[in-house]
């Protein structure tokens, strides 16, 4: 029960897990845009090989990634036949009322198959290897700039963390009340979709009590250990730079140039 | 009791909102610092409402001669942050208060309130860690821990502010024996190490006999205050209110009811033990 993972963080030891979550988290957004830079098979093959680089960086098992691409793989495959079928230019090799086979639409469908799959590789990269807490910071420091216009930044992110720390406890709650309905006669797993909508519940309105609940006491516990709001905060958690976060950048700029070589103009 | 009075409570009564029966009525006492309290009372008898009045977590009905004093400060609404860095509170359920996503940083949570540099945050939070025996522990999760654990790493986080006061708000009533003597042992070492004085709102009277001072509450009024001996010697009372009495003071109330001459003296259970064993041995 103790190893619940909360997003997909699998332990390990690497250089990217040493890297800043901060670094990862801008990497890992300004590889989605440059990917859209691609536009011709040599660069397709450098975002591939700059995507299996990063993966190979993890020295995670190669499992792991197909996890992170396997959900995803219908949506892949169906935005790439769309791709296929309905894009027209290029030599027409077969034609049936709507559905066309073209070379544009062979590209097209590759390209667009590598541009999903890379995004998603290098954003499972990401989760893999940060803990939620440290993607929390990350997007606090990310949003930072927002407190100018009065975005109250670190209430969200103390939002975010007290969240974060409370899936296990509802879980375990959740556990607790189902055992106590089971106990009861209560029967989670028969019947149809209905049947098992309304068995859910009687499991409902405890949970959602026993939130209220703890969302009361904790917030008595917090104003009594003296929490007023942002005011005059210091952060225990600090995160640093490192010079593993300069090769994160080099490595991304690297891409960048490369792509803005040898895209087609 | 015009000594060096640590709280000073006069004449402080509170009524929730939705409620027209005070939940406190007019209370008034005082303790002493450095000294042990415990307050009884059934499960709506105001016990709790005391301590969130205490810490201004409610704020008591407004009359002219009521007072709430900590530390020689007077309660008002520029100094409850003041008072709340006296007063630390253990509460009673374990998960409800964690609020750090690790046991350091639920430490933490307090220092960072207080805006204390981070330098300095993490020198306190390692030794306030150290000080409940849960170094080992620093980085784990609260889903890896124990009830007793996590009540633990909330004494922690209170002695990291180091407070005057340290109230047990019913801190051990969702552990177990072995959890509950262990939480009461680090409080005894505490109070003795940074002369802390102690609240303790308890059920369990074992507890409560550990006090230098017990308070006993019923319908938000103080029915009697005294040492723990005069208090648990009033057994009669005590179980009117429907309050455990120890189990020595139990057994001594049925020998004196049945005539039997006990010396005022035997008030432990050790000494009636010796006193019982005696009386066999003359005859």
């Amino acid at each position: 029960m103790s190893k619940i993972l909360i997003g997909r963080y699998v332990a390990g030891d690497s250089i990217i897990y040493r890297m800043d979550p901060r670094g990862k988290l801008l990497a890992t957004i300004l590889f989605i845009l440059f990917v859209f830079l691609a536009n011709n098979p040599v660069s397709y093959v450098i975002v591939t090989i700059f995507s299996f680089v990063a993966v190979a960086a993890t020295k995670l098992k190669p499992k792991i990634f197909w996890d992170g691409v396997k959900p995803l793989i219908w949506l892949i495959l169906f935005t790439s036949f769309l791709q296929l079928f309905f894009t027209v230019g290029g030599t027409v090799y077969w034609q049936w009322t709507i559905f066309a086979l073209s070379s544009y639409g062979i590209t097209n469908a590759v390209f667009i198959f590598i541009r999903f799959t890379v995004i998603i590789l290098i954003s499972t990269v990401m989760t893999v290897t940060t803990k939620p807490l440290e993607i929390a910071d990350a997007i606090e420091w990310l949003l930072k700039p927002l407190k100018i216009v009065r975005v109250p930044v670190d209430k969200i992110a103390l939002v975010m963390s007290i969240a974060l720390r409370f899936v296990p406890t509802l879980f375990d709650e959740t556990l607790k009340i189902m055992n106590a309905q089971r106990s009861r006669g209560a029967d989670f797993n028969n019947g149809g979709l209905i049947t098992r909508a309304k068995a859910i519940t009687p499991l409902l309105v405890p949970l959602f009590i026993n939130s209220l609940e703890t969302a009361i006491d904790l917030s008595t516990a917090m104003e009594s250990r003296g929490y007023r709001g942002d005011q005059g905060r210091t952060k225990f958690r600090v995160l640093r730079w490192s010079y593993l976060d300069l090769i994160n950048l080099a490595y991304f700029i690297l891409l960048l140039i490369l792509l803005l070589v040898f895209r087609t103009h | 009791m015009a000594t060096d009075s640590i709280i000073k409570i006069k004449n402080v009564s509170f009524s929730y909102p939705e409620s027209d029966k005070p939940a406190i009525d007019n209370i008034s006492f005082e303790v002493e610092r450095g000294s042990w309290t415990s307050i009884i009372g059934h499960n709506g008898s105001g016990k709790s409402t005391i301590i969130r009045l205490i810490n201004g977590l409610l704020v008591p009905d407004e009359k002219e001669n009521s007072l709430i004093e900590v530390d020689g400060i007077k309660l008002n609404d520029d100094t409850v942050w003041d008072i709340r860095d006296k007063v630390g509170v253990v509460f009673q359920n374990p998960d409800n208060q964690f609020v750090g996503a690790t046991v350091a940083d639920d430490v933490a949570f307090g220092l960072e309130n207080r805006g204390v540099p981070h330098e300095q945050m993490v020198k306190t939070v390692a030794e306030a860690i150290k000080a409940v025996g849960m170094s080992e522990y620093a980085n784990s999760e609260p889903a890896n821990l124990s009830g007793g654990q996590k009540q633990r790493v909330a004494i922690a986080g209170i002695l990291a502010i180091r407070p005057k006061i340290i109230v047990l708000d019913e801190a051990t009533s969702m552990l177990d024996p072995e959890g509950r003597d262990k939480i009461l042992k680090i409080v005894r070492q505490m109070k003795d190490e940074y002369n802390l004085t102690v609240i303790s709102i308890t059920h369990d009277i074992d507890e409560a006999n550990m006090a230098d001072q017990v308070l006993v509450m019923n319908d938000g009024k103080l029915i009697t205050e005294g040492s723990t001996k005069t208090v648990f010697s009033q057994v009669e009372l005590l179980k009117k209110l429907g309050l455990d009495v120890p189990f020595f003071e139990q057994i001594k109330a049925k020998l004196l009811n049945d005539s039997m001459k006990i010396p005022a003296s035997v008030d432990s259970e050790k000494e009636l033990i010796n006193f019982l064993c005696q009386l066999n041995s003359k005859m």
